[in-house]
């Protein structure tokens, strides 16, 4: 019996194996992985950014549940007439069932918020980027989100990662001496670091001894990092190796055993045909 | 001596394939005969300190779960997860789950799926998964202001204002305790920077190892109460909540970060060997072709 955990399991190993295949070298399993990702991953995160943000938290709040905020007015009227021109649309004219814009409006919000159009507008103009004659109102939405990323990180920045970081650079001299060791470790380190990055003055003398200094607690710094990548990485290959080892199981139908030898032969032939017609086109 | 030299000159020309190849026996093995090699696995102050902070909350706390990591980071940071709901849940503490990655939602919603039913924890009640919403910072930010501007419905499709626990919850003042399982951006960092640190709520991570030294400084600054770093911080976690909930005489299942560190270990050891043959033959082929020269 073929259960579709069994299916999952087969994909799973196929796309894995796949991917580790490029240890070998670059080949068309690899290069298949790889694209199927791509595009998945791409697909996903669109869907599900429509779902989750545009759909309920854009449409939601400019065209909420009617019974909500019936006014009776015939402004209202025209703004849920346009409601029912999008959905149109959405539906291909009739041709589709109603999904984006439910009947009667959307559950969530009990006020029309009008001033959603302008994010509404914004995005339209990103969209706007695939039409080369009006790509350049792309540029508005590109300048608000800068602008708004910014002015959102600048506290963020200042706040966490300025102030308490100074704060967190001194010294408390009535300590006990383990701690003053450690914080002074901690202070010739960021000034010396920082002297490093100075370019305003020439590297020599004192200037130039404390930007050595830095380099070496840069230096550790590296090493420290690429130290956890590589933990990191091992970390990542023992999940999927154990991934593979769990999908051996005879409950699997032997699907890492079944796949890894498919790949195998299928890359010994590739390579063969691929240096015959190497050896042919030389000769 | 002269052997000796000629042997490292060997395998400092061996086919990288080879290396890929003993690297990965390094992990299969271990992985395939695990009582070959057993290591004890020793809490770092790190951990302990996440486990102490989480300890410390009472019955009825609230605690924001935030899922930042995908099934490629899943090996490190999964097993946290499981730990981390496993301890919240024996305490009784409310878990609101929160996804800054669109993957998030996958992994959440197996972490809840895989303990929420030992624990006998009900939807709604004693925990929530609220789903990812894109925008990053500006999801940080939302949370911190006002969850209901943000989340409409849980991603069930729940409205917010029909779910029981989401009650007296508007925003991240109304949390306990926030913990983010993070691999990356948006993650720890900005919980620090626009949640956490402006209102002033114990936050504690379980990060990636990559991202270890990235967030340190937070955490020596106190502005991160402790952190689980990469696979080795899950497997001392668990063995600090396994120690907890037999205290407490619940059911312990062995978790998974600590079945995998024995092959985190030799791989290590593999690795290192490498790195020291790779520099000794190095120094030699240097020393023999400045020889030659001359």
């Amino acid at each position: 019996m073929i259960s579709s955990e069994i299916i999952s399991a087969w994909v799973v190993v196929l796309l894995t194996l796949c991917i580790f295949s490029f240890l070998y070298k670059d080949n068309p399993f690899y290069k298949a992985a790889e694209h199927l990702f791509v595009g998945v991953s791409a697909g996903y995160v669109a869907v599900i950014s429509f779902w989750q943000q545009v759909q309920p938290n854009l449409f939601g709040r400019l065209w909420p549940r009617r019974a909500d905020v019936d006014d009776g007015s015939i402004l209202q009227s025209i703004w849920y007439a346009i409601y029912e021109i999008f959905n149109s649309i959405s539906t291909g004219f009739g041709l589709l069932d109603r999904s984006i814009f439910p009947e009667g409006g959307i559950k969530g919000f009990d006020e029309i918020r009008i001033i959603y159009m302008v994010p509404f507008i914004l995005g339209i103009f990103m969209i706007l980027r695939l039409v080369p004659k009006l790509g350049w109102l792309a540029r508005w939405a590109i300048a608000y989100i800068v602008g708004m990323a910014a002015g959102l990180r600048f506290y963020g920045y200042l706040n966490s990662n300025v102030l308490n970081q100074i704060k967190a650079s001194a010294v408390d001299f009535t300590s006990d001496w383990g701690t003053i060791i450690n914080a002074l470790i901690i202070f010739i380190g960021t000034i010396s670091g920082l002297i490093y990055f100075f370019y305003s003055t020439e590297h020599k003398g004192v200037v130039g001894r404390l930007s050595r200094i830095g380099i070496y607690f840069l230096m550790i710094k590296f090493g420290a990092s690429f130290g956890f990548a590589v933990m990191g990485r091992i970390s990542l290959l023992i999940g999927r190796i154990n991934d593979l080892k769990d999908y051996s199981a005879p409950e699997y139908n032997y699907a890492t055993p079944i796949i890894l030898v498919f790949i195998i032969i299928c890359i010994a032939i590739w390579s063969f045909m691929g240096e015959r017609n190497k050896n042919e086109s030389t000769a | 001596m002269e052997a000796i030299k000629r042997l490292f000159i060997l395998l400092g020309s061996l086919d990288r394939r080879i290396i890929f190849l003993i690297v990965g026996l390094s992990v299969l093995i271990p992985l395939l005969k695990p009582e070959w090699v057993r290591l004890p696995i020793r809490p770092r102050p790190e951990s302990q300190i996440v486990f102490d902070e989480i300890n410390k909350l009472n019955e009825g706390d609230k605690v924001l779960l935030s899922f930042e990591y995908g099934p490629s980071t899943k090996p490190e940071i999964h097993p946290m997860s499981i730990a981390i709901l496993k301890h919240l849940y024996s305490k009784n503490i409310q878990v609101y789950g929160f996804a800054l990655w669109p993957d998030g939602n996958f992994m959440s919603t197996e972490a809840f799926s895989e303990v929420s039913d030992d624990y006998e924890k009900k939807y709604g009640v004693d925990y929530v998964n609220m789903g990812f919403k894109p925008g990053a910072e500006a999801v940080v930010k939302g949370i911190a202001a006002d969850i209901r501007a943000l989340y409409t419905v849980d991603l069930k499709g729940t409205f917010i204002n029909d779910i029981p626990m989401m009650k007296d919850v508007f925003n991240i003042e109304d949390f306990d305790f926030v913990f983010s399982l993070s691999a990356g951006f948006p993650g720890s960092t900005e919980w620090v920077q626009y949640a956490c640190d402006p209102k002033n709520i114990p936050f504690s991570t379980g990060c990636t190892s990559i991202q270890v030294t990235d967030i340190l400084p937070y955490v020596e600054n106190g502005q991160i109460k402790g952190i689980l770093a990469g696979m080795p911080g899950a497997a001392e976690y668990e063995s600090l909540v396994d120690a907890e909930l037999r205290k407490m005489d619940i059911a312990v299942k062995p978790g998974k970060a600590s079945s995998m560190m024995a092959a985190q270990s030799i791989a290590h050891v593999v690795i290192v060997l490498f790195i020291i043959f790779g520099n000794i033959t190095y120094f030699i082929t240097r020393k023999k072709n400045g020889k030659d020269k001359i």
